[in-house]
């Protein structure tokens, strides 16, 4: 039984207007919809609604959201996936493909031209100016095309159906192309939906696509099997998680700019353990801001000196600097000449009708036309991600004036405004028809180009959006290319008969260990603060009145950012908890999920408390603390212990040790006032361990003996000490035997003095010193392995006169 | 004209840089203009790396590279300079419609090509009011007279104000303020003749330093100077234009390097890791040698 009729036919009733992917003009649903309709069609609609929630709860379990921008604030958003998948038919796929192989190939040439000969100038197929003019040619790269390594190795093509029902190009994205991760998280939560659907309808299988890429980018590297890295701006970039989960799922290092370093003409990473060679790099930063050397010297998040290293051959981009030129809107303008000569064929697949202005026949005839065409900038510099029109052209930038001249002309195209097709997607009320665009993506190796089987489907928020932007409300879908054969399982892992042999992780960039390093203080800062309010909050709520132990406690709180007088200590809560939260959002690739999680919900937490004006500090002290120790539980259990899981242990042993000592130091100088002692031994968690070590009586050399000297008690300042000289032995370039250096000199004294004192001796002065020696050894530490200050450019002040 | 030419450029860095890599665009250049022999450049500390390049714009270029802490750099370029430049025949340049027409038909976009200045580059954007300023002085006449106008017109209407601008300064702002250095006379005139499809490039270079007997000292001798290359068709070519002193760029006049705008042909640019601040001076001297 298929779909209930009355729905399909209120369906096909909205759906009439354009031309829709699974309902024909008859009204009959398209052979290749009709084995997903059939089986939709047995659902009930909680069936439906639990389906959802699966592909929901995989998406939110596995941390998948995107930025939105707006009003200078990012925020994090749930993904929109909808449901069903966009279905195409197997034979029109087919023919797609190869049309989409040709493409690619087109584009391969172009970019060798005008990177080499520049015959199609030279040859008046194309204005010089579309080059001359164009900021994405990148003059530092010019005659790049001579070189061994290919320019394109992974591109996408942005593809829309046309009322007469072919698959027309939209845009090319060639520089830094996003989405293929998404397309691969949408397939698993869709998977998890529809299991059983997309097993009967043999979907084929995204795995191998991306086991070709890995196997080429790391054939790229050559023999010597040279680590491969991915090149993100950043985590304020608004398709980092898709930087990070690529990296995750294909086994690459996650870099940034300020992580690599040129020497000579070789890139080089900064690792905990030296610099390590690096020549083959996945970037997924826009080119200009790769180098700020000789590429846009503002920026702050490139390398001084890649150019020259890949100038050199010694590195390889994908895709090369400068492939950006092939997503400028007026080439689309030329493709028949430019084909004709680069291929010596027609291109198989329409590209959207572009007109650019530069030209006085054709801006007349755009001036003509205006009413039913739009406007856009001739050159490139479409944003990356996710806004997507139906056009190249810009949202806000369409109702541009016709130009009055040529020459303002060239900076302009008008493109023929597309209809699209619409597609089933599940919205309040059913089954409702919607606007689609597919970004189909295509890969390179020594055979040629390959195409994804699938892709990534945006679909507009309403029935007639012209543009289609995850940023205003649209969603995304699965895409579904159904096979005759069952799908073989593929995985990244190696073929059969591989000899498995564990491996350690390669060396640890330095900025991915100076992140755990922090994410350990800072989770131990955020514990500190909030078990000393919690001290002070009790306290209050216990009757008694403030006097010297709050005062202190209140001094303490204060070197936290934590201030009691003003009423708003949870304030103070809130910057700790965010720090925390940031610094682990830095570096998620090397974290559960689960664990960032738990970091993020502090912070949830204290926002509800601050927004709901709750007042029971104890209450929600309680509660952060309970999520701490969970993380600190995850992290513990959790994470692979070694290099980075050490850098995360040497940041909390510090931490804990120097506020433990300031505590112990504040407390239990001159005279401590009545329930010091106490307090002391509530800070470190101790008083159950003491009761049932000492007697009821409180005296302050045992309270101190157990608190600051016991190696066995977890939460002393010797066994943070302790732990920071057992982890810091087992980190790079620490070989037992050497003369040791400083940072290991300092550490093995402090930890003898801990050692060798009497509790006795520990006074304000001792625990004062203590607490310099730790932030000497987190100097030490943090010169050795972790330097990575920010950058600053050479100024000219001086100026020509 | 013979020249012995003295550039020396100091950075103080007083809490120490590291990883610093640096371009240096300071040698003269070879053309058929001018000769230079004799060039050294000496660079303290002695840099880890140094390698000769040439870039896009036929620009000499050293690049440097520096690992080891260090708190001062400095860098002292002398060569000697033979220049004898062809006075251009301006009355042989088509009127600046047809230029602006000659040059978009132009089929090459190698980096001698005027398709690479006609447009906005990092800091060249066309301003509507100055762009209606070139305009006006261009007119229909003769592209090379028109632009010889310009070059007057601005050494003219705008102040000369060492100090009043800086190296982040606008098209728009010193437009509008009338006043600045020579890269900012510069900027305006190529900015507003790219807007009228006229190609104009930058040029870095010296300027000699005492001026013969009897005339005046030229404008921005102490220093490194900056004026205009404008493309004057096929025939003409690239002409120097000094819109600082309102002159034909002459045997006075030694190019460096040349490019889009100030950012393509900075004597020295890069990037290093510091903690401090940065001091940097530089002086020059051009002596006639006979």
């Amino acid at each position: 039984m298929a779909i209930h009729p009355d729905i399909l036919r209120r369906y096909a009733a909205i759906a009439e207007k354009s031309r829709d992917e699974m309902i024909a003009p008859d009204g009959a649903v398209r052979p290749h919809y009709a084995p997903l309709m059939a089986r939709l069609g047995k659902m009930s609609e909680g069936e439906l609604g639990r389906r959802f929630v699966s592909a929901r709860q995989y998406l939110s379990e596995a941390g998948v959201f995107h930025q939105v921008y707006g009003e200078g604030v990012e925020q994090s958003h749930e993904w929109p996936l909808g449901h069903p998948a966009l279905v195409l038919d197997r034979a029109e796929w087919a023919e797609l493909c190869a049309g989409l192989v040709q493409r690619a190939r087109f584009l391969e040439a172009l970019l060798a031209d005008l990177y080499g000969p520049q015959l199609v100038i030279g040859e008046r197929l194309l204005p010089g100016i579309l080059v001359g003019r164009n900021p994405e040619f990148l003059h530092p790269l010019a005659g790049q095309a001579g070189g061994s390594a290919p320019l394109l190795s992974f591109i996408a093509v942005d593809l829309g159906r046309g009322p007469d029902g072919r698959w027309w190009v939209l845009g090319d994205r060639t520089q830094a192309p996003s989405g293929a991760g998404f397309a691969l998280e949408n397939r698993v939560a869709t998977s998890k939906a529809f299991p059983d659907v997309s097993r009967d309808l043999n979907v084929e299988r995204l795995a191998g696509f991306f086991r070709k890429f890995r196997e080429m980018l790391f054939a790229l590297g050559g023999p010597e099997h040279t680590r491969i890295g991915l090149l993100t701006p950043g985590p304020h970039n608004e398709t980092y998680y898709e930087h990070a989960y690529l990296a995750r799922y294909l086994g690459l290092l996650l870099l940034e700019g300020g992580d690599l370093v040129v020497h000579g003409d070789r890139a080089e990473v900064r690792t905990v353990d030296g610099f390590q060679p690096i020549s083959v790099l996945w970037r997924r930063l826009d080119a200009d801001f790769c180098d700020p050397l000789e590429l846009f010297g503002g920026s702050r998040i490139g390398t001084p000196g890649l150019v020259r290293a890949v100038r050199s051959g010694a590195l390889a981009l994908v895709n090369a600097l400068g492939s950006g030129i092939l997503e400028t809107p007026a080439l689309l303008a030329f493709q028949k000449p430019l084909a004709a000569r680069l291929l010596g064929e027609e291109l198989s697949l329409p590209t959207i009708a572009t007109w650019w202005c530069g030209e006085e026949k054709i801006r007349r005839y755009v001036a003509e036309n205006a009413s039913r065409l739009q406007l856009g900038p001739a050159f490139a510099g479409a944003p990356a991600f996710p806004v997507m029109g139906e056009t190249a052209a810009r949202p806000g930038e369409r109702h541009r004036d016709v130009p009055a001249t040529a020459r303002e002309g060239i900076g302009i195209v008008g493109q023929e405004i597309a209809a699209l097709s619409t597609t089933p997607v599940y919205g309040k009320a059913g089954l409702e028809p919607r606007p689609v665009t597919l970004r189909a993506f295509l890969m390179r190796d020594e055979d040629g180009w390959h195409v994804m089987p699938g892709g990534f489907a945006r679909v507009a928020d309403s029935r007639d959006a012209r543009v289609i932007s995850m940023q205003r409300g649209g969603g995304s879908i699965d895409v579904w290319v159904p096979s005759t054969t069952a799908a073989k399982p593929v995985t990244l892992l190696g073929p059969k008969g591989d000899r498995f042999s564990r491996r350690l992780p390669g060396a640890l960039p330095a900025r991915a260990a100076d992140n755990l390093f922090w994410l350990g203080r800072y989770a131990e800062r955020c514990e500190a603060a909030t078990r000393l309010l919690r001290l002070h909050a009790a306290r209050n709520s216990e009757g008694w009145s403030a006097g010297e132990l709050e005062a202190r406690l209140a001094v303490l709180l204060r070197e936290y950012g934590v201030e009691i007088e003003d009423g708003h200590p949870q304030r103070g809560l809130l910057a700790l908890g965010r720090q925390s939260a940031d610094t682990a959002s830095r570096i998620r690739e090397r974290f559960s999920p689960d664990a960032w999680r738990t970091l993020e919900d502090i912070v949830a937490l204290i926002l509800e408390a601050i927004a709901e004006e709750e007042e029971d500090i104890v209450e929600l002290t309680s509660a952060i603390l309970t999520h701490l120790s969970g993380f600190a539980g995850l992290a513990h259990e959790n994470m692979y212990q070694f290099t980075g899981w050490r850098f995360m242990q040497c940041g909390r042993a510090l931490e804990r040790g120097q506020a433990t000592a300031a505590v112990a130091s504040a407390l239990v100088a001159e005279a401590p006032p009545v329930g010091a002692l106490e307090a002391l031994l509530t800070f470190t968690d101790s008083s159950v361990t003491y009761r049932r070590r000492y007697s009821v009586d409180l005296s302050q050399q045992t309270v101190v003996d157990l608190t600051v000297l016991d190696p066995l008690n977890p939460r002393s300042l010797a066994f943070q000490v302790n732990t920071l000289a057992e982890v810091t032995a087992a980190l790079p370039g620490v070989h037992l035997g050497e003369t040791p250096d400083l940072l290991l000199r300092r550490l093995a004294r402090l930890r003898v003095r801990l050692q060798t004192a009497d509790a006795l001796e520990v006074d304000t002065a001792f625990l004062d010193r203590v607490a310099a020696d730790l932030a000497l050894i987190s100097d030490l530490l943090t010169q050795r392995y972790l330097l990575s200050s920010p950058r600053a450019a050479a100024e000219w002040s001086g100026g020509p006169e | 004209m013979r020249y012995a030419i003295r550039l020396k450029i100091t950075y103080d860095y007083p809490a120490a840089v590291t990883d610093a890599r640096h371009l240096l665009r300071v040698r003269p250049h070879a053309d058929a203009g001018q000769a230079p022999r004799n060039v050294r450049l000496a660079i303290t500390p002695r840099p880890d790396e140094h390698a000769r390049e040439r870039d896009f714009f036929g620009n000499d270029v050293d690049a440097i590279a520096f690992f080891a802490p260090h708190t001062e750099l400095a860098v002292l370029m002398e060569a000697e300079v033979a220049v004898e430049r062809p006075v251009p025949a301006l009355e042989l340049s088509p009127s600046a419609p047809s230029l602006a027409e000659e040059a978009l038909a132009v089929a090459t976009a190698d980096g001698t090509s005027p398709l690479n200045h006609l447009g906005a580059s990092r800091l060249i954007a066309p301003v509507a009011p100055l762009t209606a300023y070139v305009a006006e002085t261009l007119g229909d006449g003769l592209a090379g007279e028109a632009v010889m106008a310009l070059t007057r017109r601005i050494r003219d209407d705008f102040a000369y104000v060492p100090g009043a601008t800086s190296v982040g300064t606008s098209v728009a702002e010193a437009f509008a303020a009338r006043r600045g250095v020579c890269q900012d006379f510069s900027h305006v005139m190529i900015a507003g003749l790219r807007a009228n499809g006229i190609p104009a490039r930058y040029v870095s270079g010296f300027l000699r330093t005492e001026p013969p007997k009897g005339q005046p000292r030229l404008e921005g001798a102490d220093a490194m100077h900056a004026w205009v290359d404008v493309w004057l068709g096929g025939e003409l070519g690239w002409v120097g234009f000094d819109p600082t002193n309102g002159i034909l760029a002459g045997d006075d006049h030694i190019v460096v390097a040349v490019g889009r705008d100030y950012s393509d042909a900075l004597p020295i640019g890069g990037t290093f890791v510091t903690a401090g601040p940065q001091e940097t001076d530089h002086f020059v001297d051009v002596i006639p040698i006979g």
